[in-house]
């Protein structure tokens, strides 16, 4: 029971964080947890897909599907989460004093507020799978032990929840003036731990060999798989042996989507 | 823009990936791998073929070795490694790392 309660609750810790993190830094829109909730039936359903394609993804690129396919969910969820940023960067000024707009931008906060869900899909959608295709197994296999196997399951999801709702309430603690700041720096390095986790499938694909030797090795002090690696990992991209190319990106990914928040928050003479 | 160079390392994926490197093939059955020690030359990357023979889906797992890779019941799956240091490492089934252990020695 334990044994399944580490397996299923090692892969829920990710996606327990970024649904945390999510629902913090749109705790002020309305509806965001509709979409939040979206996010996570999608990707549960996903999840279910992707188990069952599993045999057949793996085929794909001389065996490296899933690689690739990882990489790509990843770079997706890069791109939405920067997009967020940016765009609160943008608006959250301008709806203090704008009431004209207003109308618009609660428009425009939906379509943001569906990138996060796509955000949330992915973060559950990844791991999921490898938690649907385990139970499944536990499911199929006739030992006497299933019931206790899935009461672990059970439990490991559960823990994974708790860590949604620590990661929720610690950070709604904040006070208002700084929440916004905190958590756009948050999904900052959120989006730049997965954009050097994109790489480091392209890595492991055969992709790109390019600075692939590790820029440096910490995993005799704190393995990427233990838990709290695991944790570091999520928040700020946490990796033990890193190699050149996915350390560049991921200084790469912050210097961009902090540059691009700069440069679309300047002041515009024509948006009078 | 980085949406467009993730596009293009996607279709050149295959090309690259065809490269010849040696294979390792290890067979899990029941909660055993058929091959307890796979032996590899240092600084050489290599590929691990896992051939899952039970109907429950496997994982594929080697921290040191950076591997974590699922495997659908009675399937198989590649896994690409760097080149590695001389050592011993553990290689498990996540899903009944108790018991199915093997290991794969850089010499």
């Amino acid at each position: 029971m334990i044994g399944a309660l580490i397996i299923v609750f090692r892969e829920v810790i990710e996606a327990g964080l970024i649904i945390g993190i999510v629902l913090a830094a749109t705790r002020a829109v309305a509806g965001s947890r509709v979409w939040v909730g979206l996010g996570v039936l999608g990707g549960i359903i996903g999840s279910c897909v992707v188990a069952a394609f599993t045999g057949t993804i793996a085929e794909f690129f001389n065996g490296f599907g899933q690689e690739l396919f990882n990489a790509t969910v990843l770079a997706i969820a890069v791109i939405m989460l920067a997009w967020h940023n940016i765009w609160m960067a943008l608006h959250g000024r301008q709806m203090a004093g704008d009431l004209k707009q207003a109308g618009d931008q609660v428009r425009e906060g939906g379509r943001t507020l569906a990138a996060l869900a796509i955000v949330v899909g992915t973060a559950v959608l990844r791991e999921g799978s490898e938690v649907v295709l385990f139970l499944y197994g536990v499911l199929i296999s006739d030992g006497g032990t299933v019931k206790n196997i899935a009461l672990g399951a059970v439990m490991g999801l559960g823990l994974g929840a708790v860590v949604s709702a620590l990661t929720y309430l610690g950070l709604v603690r904040i006070p208002t003036r700084y929440i916004f700041k905190v958590t756009s720096w948050l999904i900052t390095l959120l989006a730049a731990g997965m954009a050097a986790q994109a790489v480091s499938f392209l890595e492991k694909a055969g992709v790109t060999e390019i600075l692939g030797n590790a820029v440096w090795d910490t995993s005799a002090v704190l393995s990427e798989k233990s838990i709290a690696g695991r944790i570091l990992h999520t928040l700020v991209g946490y990796s033990d042996q890193p190699s050149g190319l996915q350390f560049l990106t991921y200084l790469g990914t912050i210097a961009a989507i902090v540059a691009l928040t700069q440069l679309t928050t300047k002041p515009h003479p024509r948006m009078a | 823009m980085r949406g467009l160079v993730m596009a293009a390392l996607l279709v050149l994926a295959p090309a690259a990936s065809a490269e010849d490197l040696i294979t390792y093939e290890v067979t899990l059955k029941g909660a055993a791998f058929d091959i307890p020690e796979i032996k590899v030359p240092a600084g050489k990357p290599f590929i691990i073929k896992m051939n899952n023979r039970n109907a429950a889906a496997a994982e594929l797992e080697a921290k040191e070795l950076k591997i974590e890779k699922a495997a659908a019941g009675n399937s198989s799956i590649v896994v690409r490694v760097k080149a590695m240091e001389p050592g011993k490492y553990l290689f498990v089934d996540e899903y009944q790392e108790d018991v199915a252990k093997g290991f794969v020695i850089v010499e």
